[in-house]
């Protein structure tokens, strides 16, 4: 069931992509807007930059529960 | 029909009446208040009114222009929502400050001056921070503390603007101050409660730790009201709207790393507020319409988390991710609320945040602003994947252990309620769209096909990435430290410099002065030996023969002159009085 859910998922992440070329931005003010599926390229790299911000958060700042006691 | 009163005066009037009133007779009473604030807000005449001499200075209480309308609805739609979530609350004094806190929000919506302005934000810290002080536990005991003390930091603040700007300009309306120290004063002072970086501390450090159902309430109101005197005051300034894109990317960066589900909301409350401010900032049409709709949105979805979390905190008595999963099955309604909510602050097509947070993106980029357009863009990133991440944590994940079951069914009508809202105003916006400040401008529309996509490629895409990197977005345990780190550090620093050095100084001084008087009390017992004892300290006396003279009682047959001795001295005096009298009178 997971594994078949996990599939279609892909397919439509795969399908949304190509979407991009027909479908542009409302708006074009800056260089950006008029790339096809600038967004699908900004969310696949902002989620690997927040989890890397995240996880480097962690890493310096996570403490012990009673840290101020 | 009465005449329409400013709104704050139902809520507080009817939170002292709580107390009196028992069982059903109370529940009924509490959900009767917001439905006579939401007539009497209808009926409130344009314009300002309930306007009162003092001093010499005009006190405003009812201005009632569109942005307070569509603020003060929604913030009695809320209450109304909140009511119902703690109807099976027994305590009387929760309601009191919950109510006492809607009221007081209702005061600064309403008000037209300064003056009132701040004695009702006064009075927001002092009711909310008893919403914390509920939960009775020694840690929401201290985050209480520390709650109250930063909001009447920023108080001080304000008031010393509102101070400097009054005698400068002789005025108290509420207008931009033109002045600088009180512009940046009153920004500050509205900037604390707006979660401004770096003052934003007391808000993850307090909202998690209120009662399940204070949480409700104070995620709704401090921020909001902070927000709206922004819109009012501090429009179209362009450090406001940089510090909301920094404070929506700061809150979902800090949102990621947490494992207290509260506290992830409390830092998405940031980053949401961010997107309003940063609408506010920008100034044009869309970007302040743009983010007063966020404010109506941001208040039902986020309500909404709240009472989610808060339910499953209710239920299950565990607060954090890592002891949470698998509640799925147990609270289906619960989880189902919780999904519309996420897509709502994530701006799911279809769902309230979609509408405004869309019109706050679209006026940065026209606004000539484009690294604001890429923070609030990376931040809606961050707000997904925060939220697949507490729904699939609490929901999803597996855990063998947990049991539970449906919270109690008040709190289970107020999700759904809440849950209709966000779906409702995401499908049809038009009903909020009307209500705001300007009319939305005509070359923007909310349900585009380019805009459709643009959102749903951005979620797929970020979750490909949380599929496949499950395990490093997994919740752990411990606290990450944040800027409190220097408030607290320099709490304690000024706790030990009052303890230390300025205690020495202070028993210091104590000693010394305590040894002085000491020694004048023994010296006036018997003032005759001061000559003996002067002359011994300095003749370097051992200490036994000084302490002997300095220790000798007055004796009476010692040092009394005989009367002779007198009577002689006065006869001489005046012998020569009568010789000064004949020789030169």
């Amino acid at each position: 069931m997971e594994a078949k859910l996990k599939k279609l998922f892909l397919v439509v992440v795969v399908i949304s992509i190509p979407i991009g070329l027909f479908i542009g931005h409302d708006h074009v003010h800056y260089f950006w807007h008029k790339i096809p599926s600038f967004e699908a390229i900004f969310g696949f790299l902002g989620a690997i930059l927040l989890l890397g911000a995240a996880l480097l958060l962690g890493a310096i700042a996570r403490k012990k529960e009673d840290f101020y006691d | 029909m009465t005449n329409p009163v400013p709104p704050f005066i139902i809520f507080i009037l009817g939170a002292m009446l709580v107390p009196i009133l028992k069982g059903r007779l109370r529940q009924l009473f509490l959900l009767l208040l917001p439905v006579i604030g939401l007539i009497d807000i209808i009926n409130l005449p344009a314009g300002t009114s309930w306007v009162y001499n003092f001093l010499g200075f005009e006190l405003i209480f009812a201005r009632v222009d569109k942005l307070s309308l569509v603020v003060g609805y929604i913030f009695v739609i809320i209450g109304f929502l909140g009511i119902i979530y703690s109807l099976h609350v027994k305590e009387a004094g929760q309601h009191v400050a919950a109510l006492m806190y809607v009221g007081s929000s209702l005061g600064v919506v309403f008000a037209g001056d300064y003056f009132t302005l701040f004695v009702f934000w006064e009075i927001m810290a002092a009711a909310s921070v008893f919403l914390v002080w509920y939960r009775k536990e020694k840690e929401a005991l201290d985050a209480g503390f520390r709650y109250v003390l930063m909001h009447l930091f920023g108080g001080a603040l304000l008031l010393a603007g509102i101070v400097m700007h009054t005698v400068w300009t002789g005025s108290i309306a509420i207008r931009t101050p033109i002045h600088e120290l009180p512009f940046w004063l009153i920004m500050i002072g509205f900037g604390l409660n707006t979660a401004f970086l770096p003052i934003h501390t007391w808000l993850p450090d307090s909202y998690p730790q209120g009662t399940i159902t204070g949480s409700v309430f104070m995620c709704v109101y401090t921020t909001k009201t902070g927000v709206y005197v922004l819109a009012r005051c501090f429009s179209n300034i362009d450090f406001v709207a940089y510090m909301g894109g920094a404070m929506a990317v700061y809150g979902v960066i800090f949102a990621l790393a947490q494992n207290d589900a509260r506290r992830l909301l409390s830092y998405h409350i940031m980053s949401q507020v961010g997107y309003m401010v940063a609408g506010v900032g920008v100034g044009t049409a869309l970007g302040v319409d743009g983010g007063i709709a966020h404010v109506v949105n941001h208040i039902l979805y986020k309500g909404l988390l709240f009472m989610c979390m808060g339910s499953v905190i209710y239920v299950t008595g565990k607060r954090k991710l890592t002891e949470m999963g698998g509640l799925a099955k147990y609270m289906p309604v619960t989880c189902v609320a919780c999904i519309i909510a996420s897509l709502s602050i994530s701006g799911g097509p279809g769902f309230n945040g979609f509408v405004s947070k869309g019109m706050v993106i679209a006026s940065a980029a026209a606004d000539h602003k484009p690294i604001l357009e890429l923070m609030l863009t990376l931040a809606s990133v961050g707000t997904f994947l925060s939220f697949v991440k507490l729904c699939y944590f609490a929901f999803f994940a597996k855990n063998e252990e947990i049991t539970a079951q449906e919270a109690p069914l008040n709190m289970q009508v107020a999700m759904v309620l809440t849950a209709f809202l966000c779906v409702f105003l995401g499908v049809y916006p038009q009903p909020l769209l009307g209500l705001l400040p300007y009319p939305v401008p005509v070359d923007y529309h909310t349900f585009t096909p380019g805009h459709i996509l643009a959102t749903i490629q951005l979620f797929l895409l970020s979750g490909l990435v949380f599929m496949v990197a499950k395990n490093y977005f997994a919740p752990h345990k411990g606290i990450v430290l944040d800027f409190d780190l220097f408030y607290r550090m320099g709490g304690r620093i000024i706790l030990w410099f009052c303890e230390k050095p300025l205690n020495a100084v202070r028993s210091g001084v104590q000693g010394f002065l305590t040894n002085e008087v000491e020694g004048a009390a023994v010296l006036s017992r018997n003032p005759y030996r001061a000559g003996r004892l002067i002359a011994s300290y300095f003749r370097g006396d051992p200490k036994e023969k000084y302490l002997a003279v300095r220790n000798e009682p007055y004796n009476v047959n010692t040092y009394r002159i005989p009367i002779g001795v007198s009577a002689g001295v006065a006869t001489i005096f005046l012998f020569l009085l009568t010789l000064v009298y004949f020789v030169f009178g």
